[in-house]
């Protein structure tokens, strides 16, 4: 879960990491107010759950009143990669001499904390790694372990700070490292880590990544007004209702509406797809054990979406039974109804179960059933796929 | 022969009064699982359908000679559950739930690793020694002895691949669902040196997917091995920067795609299966 600058500073402040003086603003009048207040000139950062700010025209340095009424009123109508600017951080101009980068993060294949130093600030990391990875210091640390005084010495070190630069540095390392235990992060970076003219060390920018399953033991962060929200990226109408009826859902840009079982099949599903030349709409995951409600609103995405010609249905009952998924289509059926062709699959438990549900619900009324070709364990799935891609172009 | 769990394999089930517990405590135990017990604090002595359940892991190990265990209790009990069981001596855990948070599983990856013991999870369907014994969700159904090990991070993938060999008549020495989560008890490399040292074993798929570096990590460990191993990856056709449900399955900018873990993983000498119908074919084609 990404933090705004804003949130991660007044965090990292809580750790004794020097920050820039910032304000918050919510508005293009209180944006102004503040500015006018602390001083001009001032720097106008939007506020926004991804990067890339700068390049998109979303930070603005303002000298005078007029541009920074100009500014105020231009970002607050701005969109960054689809997230509309609506607060703004009223911070102040720095007297930069040199730009580091400082982060931590984990390091899945190792198991390991890994502190993360590059004399080079205020780019991509990424980037560096690949092309100068001997600018980069990488000190590696399991979870319980500390970081001490001495280590951040050795990073000061390779950051080519002396003297009292040295014990400067020191507190900020310490700090982040141990915010970034305490509060169960993925990802805490201070870039840029700014020396600024005058020789002070502070966090000019920030960006944090909290672990979303570990909220649970942070319940000052919601006193703080930090609620659990999307990782990144815009969310598309459909998607957030999905998130609202909590199903895992993303729209695609295909016509093939995928209503599988587990993740794994839901993501390995949309390639067979795509194999057999066809393009899912979608991805989807039941989770385990669905109820006959919550199926009936994955349906209901899948039904509703204009894009969607044809859906392609996959059970492998094992946690969740296929009867009882059966039941699930069946009360969808009867109480919204089927627009698009769809092709689907039982097999695992109780499949021949699901499949005589379908059998008896067909009898009673043939015509709900009228647009559904259903198939047992003797068909490969692979055939299922084939089939959704040809009932596309029937379609069409 | 197996891996990990067989007929002996002495097994608790930790949170065995909870719904999921009682519930799939009962289900492997009709499977022919060797349940000897089940933890629940503040409920020892008393028992689930005649499976005794003590205060402690420690106590269920001295009563029962427990080795083994399943958990199935909320994310946020799991940490202590774990290094509970890994202190009192179990060598081989099984985490069932997901979201576990991800510094809690890196504490309890450490202490595995001290006490040389084994977790496999958060977020694994769990793992089948076919007509010995059943650690998890699996469904049986899918399920035959025989001669493939499989080792998957979803639980649908390792159900359909089990499904494809049954049907073509391999069946399976064990299944082993390594877990959605983003950091998980074990990974690739090491379950697939423990197929290549079982003698059972003839041959091995290995189902992966987008996002997250466990693919890449076999690399080393496939160049080393005798027996051939076919890998699937999922989310060849996924778009960047997208979640697709198991929180490791995110691509970020080239690192952990569909096609660079195949790459890695065919130089290594993995033999690539695009659909399930691949996997006889090729096993075939090499005279397994």
């Amino acid at each position: 879960m990404r933090l705004y600058e804003y949130e991660a500073k007044d965090l990292f402040s809580k750790f004794k990491i020097p920050i820039s003086a910032g304000k918050l603003a919510d508005t293009p009048d209180e944006t102004i107010r503040v500015a006018l207040e602390a001083g001009l000139p001032r720097v106008l950062k939007s506020q926004v759950l991804t990067g890339g700010r700068g390049k998109a025209g979303g930070i603005k340095i303002v000298k005078s009143e007029a541009e920074l009424r100009e500014a105020a009123a231009a970002l607050f109508k701005l969109s960054i990669k689809g997230y509309p600017v609506d607060k703004v951080l009223v911070d102040e101009v720095l007297n930069i001499s040199q730009e580091y980068y400082l982060g931590v993060t984990i390091d899945r294949a190792n198991y390991k904390l890994v502190v993360i130093a590059c004399a080079d600030g205020g780019v991509e990391i990424e980037e560096t790694a690949r092309t100068h990875p001997e600018k980069i210091l990488k000190l590696s640390y399991d979870v319980d372990e500390d970081f001490h005084s001495f280590d951040a010495i050795k990073v000061a070190k390779f950051l080519g700070f002396s003297g009292d630069q040295i014990k400067a540095f020191t507190p900020i390392a310490i700090g982040l490292y141990n915010f970034f235990k305490k509060y169960d992060a993925k990802l805490a970076e201070i870039n840029p880590l700014v020396r600024t003219a005058e020789g002070k060390l502070l966090a000019a920018d920030a960006r944090v990544s909290l672990d979303e399953d570990a909220l649970f033991r942070h319940a000052d962060l919601q006193s703080m007004g930090i609620e659990v929200r999307h990782e990144e990226g815009e969310m598309t109408p459909r998607e957030k209702q999905a998130q609202e009826w909590e199903i895992p859902y993303l729209d695609l840009d295909g016509d093939i509406g995928m209503f599988p079982g587990g993740a794994g099949f839901g993501i390995m599903g949309n390639d067979f797809i795509q194999y057999y030349g066809g393009k899912p709409a979608n991805f989807m995951d039941s989770g385990g054990g669905p109820t006959p409600e919550r199926l009936a609103k994955m349906l209901i995405l899948l039904d509703e979406n204009p894009q969607v010609k044809a859906i392609f249905g996959a059970r492998f009952g094992g946690i969740s039974r296929c009867d009882d998924f059966a039941k699930g289509v069946v009360m969808f059926l009867k109480d919204h109804g089927l627009s698009k062709p769809m092709v689907m699959r039982f097999t695992g438990n109780m499949w021949r179960e699901g499949m005589q549900i379908f059998e008896d619900a067909k009898k009673e009324d043939p015509k709900m059933f009228e647009k559904i070709e259903y198939h047992g364990i003797e068909t490969p799935i692979e055939e299922i796929a084939k089939r959704a891609v040809a009932l596309v172009k029937e379609v069409k | 022969m197996a891996i990990l769990v067989d007929k002996k394999s002495r097994v608790i089930v930790q949170g065995i009064t909870g719904g999921a517990g009682s519930f799939h405590a009962k289900r492997m135990k009709t499977y022919g699982t060797n349940i000897v017990g089940g933890t629940s604090p503040g409920k020892g002595g008393s028992s689930v359908e005649g499976t005794p359940v003590f205060d402690t892991v420690e106590e269920a190990v001295k009563q029962t000679g427990a080795d083994t265990s399943v958990v199935f209790l909320p994310a946020k009990f799991v940490m202590e559950a774990a290094i509970e069981a890994i202190r009192a001596g179990i060598k081989f855990i099984v985490v069932v739930p997901e979201h576990i948070p991800i510094h809690d599983m890196l504490k309890v990856r450490k202490e595995a690793v001290k006490y040389g013991a084994t977790v496999l999870g958060g977020n694994t369907a769990g793992i089948i020694t076919p007509g010995q014994a059943n650690l998890g969700i699996m469904p049986d159904i899918a399920f035959t002895p025989g001669r493939v090990g499989t080792v998957s991070r979803s639980g649908s993938l390792t159900y359909y691949i089990a499904d494809t060999l049954t049907s073509a008549g391999y069946g399976e020495t064990t299944c082993v669902g390594l877990g959605g989560d983003p950091v998980l008890g074990s990974t690739f490399d090491e379950i697939l040196w423990k197929f290549e040292q079982d003698d059972a074993t003839k041959a091995i798929v290995m189902a992966g997917e987008i996002g997250g570096v466990y693919e890449e990590r076999a690399q080393d460990v496939i160049k080393k091995m005798k027996k051939p191993v076919i890998v699937m990856i999922g989310g060849v056709f996924a778009p960047p920067g997208k979640r697709m449900g198991h929180a490791g399955a995110i691509v970020e900018g080239n690192m952990g795609t569909a096609e660079s873990k195949l790459k890695i993983l065919e130089e290594a000498g993995a033999h690539r299966a695009k659909t399930f119908l691949d996997i006889p074919r090729i096993l075939k084609s090499l005279s397994i």
